[in-house]
């Protein structure tokens, strides 16, 4: 061990190794820049903050904000479809949601998409915060044609932190 | 420290080969590669996006670097601090029960669990092993760092 040490210490102090390193990270810096510019551009722009995907590719998804959300949930507009675990939808959810577990349906078990009606619009959650699962899920389905697709990025944390009405416990 | 220069030589084209792919299957799509950062909820947005920008970029050339023995000390130490730290960001996701793709191949990407762990373990014990072995074959810049 202390040679081993001792052989990291020298490469440390070697100029070569700090020289090479800065030379790996410049180069990449512009392969990146160089390789990516519309992309770039997009971002400067302020596109992606919400999801890194091309509008253009997914033109099916929207994102809604909570009074959005609240807005088709109480007027039946739309179906809620709840990314999480099961067990995370048994323990509450938006009253109504419908259970299909993107975990789930990353394993395999595609036949949980068949409970979901094409012709309406879909709003898919998840926890809220930074999760991906309802953009994930949103992602999938458009790619399986469903269209009319919203992704409620606030999630189950803002439904509730808004006081809105929950359901537990309830059969799919 | 190893001193079969065959087998070094191997260990070079091994990890450099798992590194150029990664980059390159990265580079071929930074947004998917960019989403796969953001699932990992440790950084926002803005992060994310740099990372999936340069964090390729930085695998294929330390990969290329270190199959062709250019600067292989800093690819080398380049490689074994970022499997270092994929196993620690596996770990600290796995401690958090989320479930991600790792982001490790592109669109070939995988579950982060235990067996990612292994394989980037493997990989690192191999960038070890070349970090500090005198051994310096086939190098375009044969810069002597031996007798460590």
């Amino acid at each position: 061990m202390p040679r081993v040490l001792m052989g990291l210490k020298k490469i440390l102090a070697d100029k070569q190794t700090w020289v090479g390193l800065g030379l790996i990270f410049g180069l990449s810096l512009v392969g990146g820049l160089v390789s990516h510019p519309g992309l770039v551009r997009r971002f400067l722009a302020g596109e992606f903050r919400q999801a890194f995907i091309l509008k253009e590719d997914f033109p099916q998804v929207v994102f809604v904000s909570l009074p959005e959300a609240e807005a088709a949930w109480s007027e039946r507009q739309a179906v809620f479809i709840d990314s999480r675990s099961l067990e995370a939808y048994h323990r509450g959810h938006i009253p109504g949601a419908i259970s299909v577990p993107l975990e789930d349906v990353k394993s395999g078990r595609e036949d949980l998409l068949a409970v979901i009606p094409e012709a309406v619009e879909i709003i898919i959650y998840c926890e809220g915060g930074d999760c991906q699962a309802s953009l994930n899920l949103a992602r999938w389905l458009e790619s399986r044609g469903f269209k009319n697709l919203r992704v409620f990025s606030g999630g189950w944390a803002e439904w509730t932190q808004a006081g809105l009405p929950v359901e537990a416990n309830a059969a799919k | 420290m190893l001193q079969n220069r065959k087998l070094l030589i191997i260990f070079r084209l091994i990890v450099g080969g798992v590194f150029i792919w990664a980059g390159i299957s990265k580079i071929a799509d930074p947004l998917s590669f960019a989403q796969n950062v953001r699932s990992y909820q440790l950084v926002g947005p803005a992060l994310s996006f740099l990372t999936a920008i340069f964090l390729p970029w930085v695998e294929l050339i330390a990969g290329v670097w270190l199959i062709l023995g250019i600067y292989p000390k800093s690819s080398a130490l380049l490689i074994s601090c970022l499997l270092l730290f994929f196993i620690v960001l596996v770990l600290i996701t796995m401690a958090r029960g989320l479930d991600v793709d790792c982001g490790c191949f592109g669109t070939f990407s995988r579950r982060a669990d235990w067996r990612l762990i292994a394989e980037d373990s493997l990989w690192l014990a191999l960038s070890l092993a070349l970090l500090f072995s005198p051994a310096n074959d086939f190098s375009l810049f044969r810069k002597k760092l031996s007798k460590t």
